[in-house]
C-alpha cells in the first residue's frame, strides 16, 4: 500500500469571513464550521475557541484531539465515523500539521478526560500544549450519562472528527508544502534484501475494556472489545482506521491524533529496508476476564508466528489491569521466540514505591517506560480557562478529586490546581512521542 | 559551615583489630583515621565527631548500641551523617545500615553510606538510606570515601538528585518519572533497544523486572556418608522460645540441640512447639515432627540409609520475613553448618 501525506504547516489559526489557507494562516469561517458540528441535533451549544502555544490558558475538560484532515480520494477520512466504511491508508490524504481539533466540554468532564495548558510548567506534560488548538466547546443532550463518571460523549466526540474533515477539506485543491509517502508492499512480494533482514511486527493494544459499547477505541468504526487480534497494514493506522476512546485513565490514552502520528509506526518505516523488514500491524485489544485476556495474547502469538516475525514491539493502552493483557502477549511473544521489547506507562504511587505494573514476568526483560500516571502535579491558576475548571474534581476525571484529606480539593478558589498525572490530556504518549521515563531513585 | 557526624567500627576507628570487635560505642570530637579524608573532600563541612563502635557489640546488642549512639547525638548538632565505607565486611555493613536508619528515623537528616554490592546491607537498608556502590576491599578506600564526600555535599547544598543509577547508590525501590535531557522519544528508544535485542547487543530495559533469585540444585552427596542437617523457616523452636524469635518478619535465628533425640516431644510434654504465626499452629504443636521430619530421618539413619545427623538443628520464622533478612540470616547458619561438616540440608518450611 502506498499512502502520500501531503502536509500544511500551521502557524497561525484565525477567524474569517472564508474559510481558506495560505501561508501558514489558517482561516475559519466559524459560522460554515459550526454548522458543521451542529449536523448532529444532539449537539445544543458549540463554540469554537483558538488557543496557541504560550497562550495563559487551561483547557478541561478534553475528550478527544483530531488533526484535520481531509482524503482525496474521496471517501470518508473517519471511516465508520464520518462515513461509510472504506479502506484507508493508500492514496493521498492532505493534512493540517501543527494543529489538532480537541473535543473540549463545556461544562461536563469524565473520567477519560483530560487537561491541556498552553503555557508555563504544566505545558510540559502533554504534546498538545505545543499545538495551535482549534477547540471545539460544546454540550449536548446526552442527558441519560450527564452525571456518569463514565461517558461516551459520542455526539461531541463525532462533532469534533466531522470538523477535523471539515478543516481538512479547506485544503483539498492545493499543492501541500511537503510530502510524506509511506509505502508497503505484501510481505511475500518484498525483494529477496529486505526479505533476510529481521522481521518486525508492532503489536496494538487499544483499550477495549468497556463491555457496553460506544466506550473504547474504534477500529473502521467498530468497537475493540467486539474483536479478535488481527493483522492491519501500518498505513491504515496513520490514515483514520483507528478512532480513540472515551474511557481509560487520560495520561495513558490514544487519541485519534496520535493514531494518526503514531510516532512508533514512523520509527519503524524509517528503519524499514536498512535494518529491519517491518512486516506491519498485529491489533489486537486489552480484555476484562482472563481468558479474554488469554486468547487475545494467543492470537497475537499466533499470528506474528505464521507471519515469521523475528521481532516485535507491544504497546499498551492502558495500566492496572492491562497489564495483565501487556505482561502475557509480552510472554507468548517471547515464548515463541520472538524477541520483543514493550512500551508502557507505569503507576509506582506519587512517592515512587510501589509495584509499577500489576503484572510482572521474567520475559518481559525490554521495556520503554513512557511516565508514571501517579506523579502529582501542582499548577497554578491561569488567566484563561477554555471548558470548565471545576470539571477536573467534580466530575471523577482520573486525575482530580472532590477533597483530600491531606492535599484537599483539585481546584482551589484562587483557579490553581493539583492533580494526578493520570489526567493529563494524553501525556503519556505511549505510541511513541513521550520524552519522560521512569528512573529509579 | 555545616556539621556532619560519622560512624566507623572498631577497625577504622583505630581501636583495634577482630580482638576488640566487642568495643562498646564512644563518641570522640573531631575526625578519626579514615575520616580525615572525608573531612578535607567536604566543601562547606566539617566532621565534628566520630562514633566508634565494635562490629560484633553492634550485632549482639543492636538495642543497646543504638540506643547509646542515638543517646550521644541528642545534644549535638548536624546536618549529615556518614557511616562506612564498609566493602565487602558483613558484620559492617549491618552496623551502618542499623545505625544510618536509625539516626535518619530520629533527627531526619541525610544519611549516607558505602558497600560492596556482596555485602548482605545491601539488600537489607538500600530502601532505607543511600547506600553508594562501594569496592570490596578497605584497598577501595581512596575511592569510596571521595563518592561519600561527593554525594553528601550534594545533599548539603539541596542540589538536584539525578536518580540512583547517574548518582552511583543502590536503587532504593523508588520509581519516579523524569523528563529526559535529550529528548530522545519513545518510539526512537524502543526501535534502537529492539535493534539491539535483536543483535544480541547489550540493552538495559527502562522498567527492569525484579529478578527472581533462583538457587541452583546442589550437588548429590552420598547420603549413606552424609552428615545432614535440619533447617527450617517453619518456626519450631523449644517451648520457652529461648532465643526470642519473632513470629513473623523474623530477624532472629535459633540453633538446638537433637542429640538423642529420636523425635521431637510436643508442645504438651514441653518441648517442641511453633511459634510461626503465618500458619494454624495446631498440627505442629500437637507433633512437631510434622514440619521438623526428625522422626523420619532417624529411621533413615538406623537403616544406614543416610550417614548421620547432624546434633543441631536450626529454626526461623518465614512469614512477612524481608527478603534481605532471610539472605543474612542463611549466610549466618550456613557458616556454623561449614564449621560442623555438615555435608547436606533438608530445609523445610510449613
Amino acid at each position: 500500500m502506498n499512502l502520500e501525506i501531503g502536509n500544511f504547516q500551521v502557524k497561525n489559526v484565525q477567524f474569517g469571513q472564508t474559510s481558506s489557507y495560505s501561508e501558514g494562516t489558517l482561516t475559519i469561517n466559524k459560522e460554515e464550521a459550526l454548522s458543521v458540528v451542529f449536523q448532529d441535533d444532539h449537539i445544543t451549544e458549540a463554540d469554537i475557541v483558538l488557543a496557541k502555544p504560550g497562550d495563559d490558558v487551561r483547557i478541561v475538560p478534553v475528550k478527544e484531539a483530531v488533526e484535520p484532515r481531509f482524503r482525496l480520494s474521496g471517501g470518508p477520512t473517519f471511516p465508520g465515523v464520518t462515513g461509510k466504511i472504506e479502506r484507508v491508508g493508500e492514496g493521498k490524504t492532505v493534512a493540517l500539521k501543527n494543529c489538532s481539533v480537541l473535543a473540549v466540554g463545556k461544562h461536563w468532564g469524565s473520567f477519560g478526560d483530560g487537561l491541556i495548558d498552553m503555557s508555563g510548567e504544566g505545558a510540559k506534560y502533554s504534546i498538545f500544549s505545543k499545538l495551535n488548538n482549534i477547540c471545539l466547546v460544546a454540550d449536548t443532550d446526552e442527558e441519560f450519562e450527564r452525571h456518569e463518571i463514565q461517558k461516551k460523549n459520542h455526539a461531541i466526540r463525532w462533532a469534533a472528527h466531522r470538523l477535523a474533515e471539515y478543516l481538512g477539506s479547506i485544503v483539498k485543491d492545493m499543492t501541500p508544502e511537503s510530502k510524506e509517502v509511506y509505502d508497503l508492499g505484501p510481505i511475500t512480494k518484498r525483494d529477496e534484501k529486505v526479505s533476510k533482514l529481521p522481521s518486525v511486527v508492532y503489536v496494538m493494544q487499544p483499550q477495549s475494556q468497556m463491555e457496553e459499547l460506544g466506550y473504547n477505541d474504534l477500529i473502521y468504526g467498530w468497537d475493540t472489545n467486539r474483536m479478535l487480534p488481527t493483522f492491519m497494514h501500518p498505513n491504515e493506522i496513520l490514515d483514520g482506521a483507528m478512532i480513540g476512546a472515551s474511557y481509560m485513565c487520560c495520561s495513558s490514552k490514544w487519541s485519534t491524533y496520535d493514531f494518526q502520528n503514531c510516532p512508533t509506526i514512523k520509527s519503524l518505516y524509517k528503519e524499514h529496508g536498512k535494518t529491519i523488514n517491518f512486516l506491519g500491524i498485529v491489533m489486537s485489544n486489552l480484555n476484562v476476564s482472563l481468558e479474554q485476556k488469554e486468547r487475545a495474547a494467543m492470537f497475537v502469538q499466533q499470528i506474528a508466528t505464521n507471519l515469521g516475525a523475528d521481532a516485535a514491539i507491544i504497546a499498551e493502552e492502558g495500566y492496572g489491569n492491562t497489564d495483565a493483557d501487556f505482561i502475557e502477549c509480552f510472554r507468548l511473544l517471547e515464548e515463541a521466540g520472538i524477541k520483543t521489547v514493550g512500551m508502557t506507562n507505569e503507576c509506582t504511587g506519587s512517592d515512587g514505591t510501589s509495584q509499577p505494573l500489576a503484572a510482572l514476568d521474567e520475559s518481559a526483560d525490554a521495556i520503554v517506560s513512557c511516565g508514571n500516571v501517579s506523579t502529582l502535579i501542582e499548577l497554578p491558576a491561569m488567566e484563561t480557562v477554555i471548558g470548565e475548571l471545576e470539571s477536573l474534581m467534580r466530575d471523577g476525571l482520573s486525575g482530580g478529586w472532590e477533597d483530600d484529606d491531606v492535599l484537599g480539593p483539585s481546584v482551589r478558589e484562587d483557579g490553581s490546581i493539583i492533580m494526578a498525572n493520570d489526567s493529563m490530556f494524553c501525556g503519556d504518549s505511549v505510541l511513541g512521542q513521550s520524552i519522560k521515563t521512569v528512573k529509579e531513585f | 559551615m555545616k556539621k556532619g557526624i560519622l560512624y566507623l567500627n572498631q577497625f577504622f576507628g583505630q581501636i583495634g583489630g577482630e580482638d576488640k570487635a566487642d568495643f562498646a560505642p564512644v563518641i570522640k570530637e573531631g575526625v578519626v583515621g579514615a575520616g580525615l579524608l572525608l573531612n578535607n573532600l567536604l566543601e562547606d563541612a566539617e566532621i565534628t565527631h566520630t562514633v566508634i563502635c565494635g562490629d560484633n557489640y553492634m550485632g549482639s546488642n543492636e538495642k543497646e548500641a543504638v540506643e547509646e549512639i542515638l543517646g550521644f547525638l541528642e545534644d549535638k548538632e548536624f546536618d549529615i551523617f556518614f557511616a562506612g565505607p564498609a566493602f565487602q565486611a558483613g558484620r559492617y555493613g549491618n552496623a551502618c545500615g542499623v545505625i544510618c536508619k536509625a539516626v535518619k528515623e530520629k533527627f531526619n537528616v541525610p544519611v549516607v553510606t558505602s558497600m560492596h554490592e556482596e555485602n548482605p546491607g545491601v539488600d537489607m537498608f538500600k530502601k532505607d538510606v543511600y547506600i553508594l556502590i562501594g569496592g570490596d576491599s578497605a584497598a577501595k578506600m581512596r575511592k569510596d570515601m571521595p563518592k561519600m564526600a561527593n554525594f553528601g555535599n550534594k545533599l548539603l547544598k539541596n542540589e538536584e538528585i539525578k536518580g540512583a543509577k547517574a548518582e552511583g547508590y543502590y536503587p532504593r525501590g523508588i520509581r519516579l518519572e523524569v523528563f529526559l535531557e535529550d529528548e530522545t522519544p519513545a518510539s526512537e528508544r524502543a526501535v534502537n533497544m529492539l535493534l539491539k535485542k535483536i543483535n544480541g547487543e547489550p540493552f538495559v530495559s527502562e522498567l527492569p523486572i525484579p529478578k527472581l533469585d533462583r538457587v541452583p540444585i546442589a550437588p548429590a552427596v552420598n547420603l549413606a556418608d552424609a552428615k545432614i542437617a535440619l533447617v527450617t523457616s517453619g518456626g519450631i523452636v523449644p517451648v520457652d522460645n529461648p532465643d526470642k524469635i519473632q513470629s513473623s518478619s523474623a530477624t532472629r535465628w535459633g540453633r538446638y540441640s537433637i542429640e538423642g533425640l529420636d523425635r521431637l516431644g510436643n508442645k504438651a510434654e514441653g518441648a517442641f512447639k511453633t511459634i510461626h504465626a503465618g500458619y494454624d499452629p495446631a498440627a505442629a504443636d500437637a507433633d512437631p515432627n510434622v514440619v521438623l521430619p526428625l522422626d523420619a530421618l532417624r529411621a533413615y539413619e538406623k537403616e544406614g540409609k543416610i550417614g548421620s545427623i547432624h546434633n543441631y538443628y536450626y529454626a526461623t520464622v518465614g512469614t512477612g520475613t524481608a527478603e534481605g533478612e532471610a539472605k543474612r540470616m542463611a549466610l549466618e547458619i550456613i557458616e556454623h553448618l561449614r564449621n560442623d561438616g555438615v555435608d547436606a540440608v533438608i530445609l523445610t518450611s510449613n
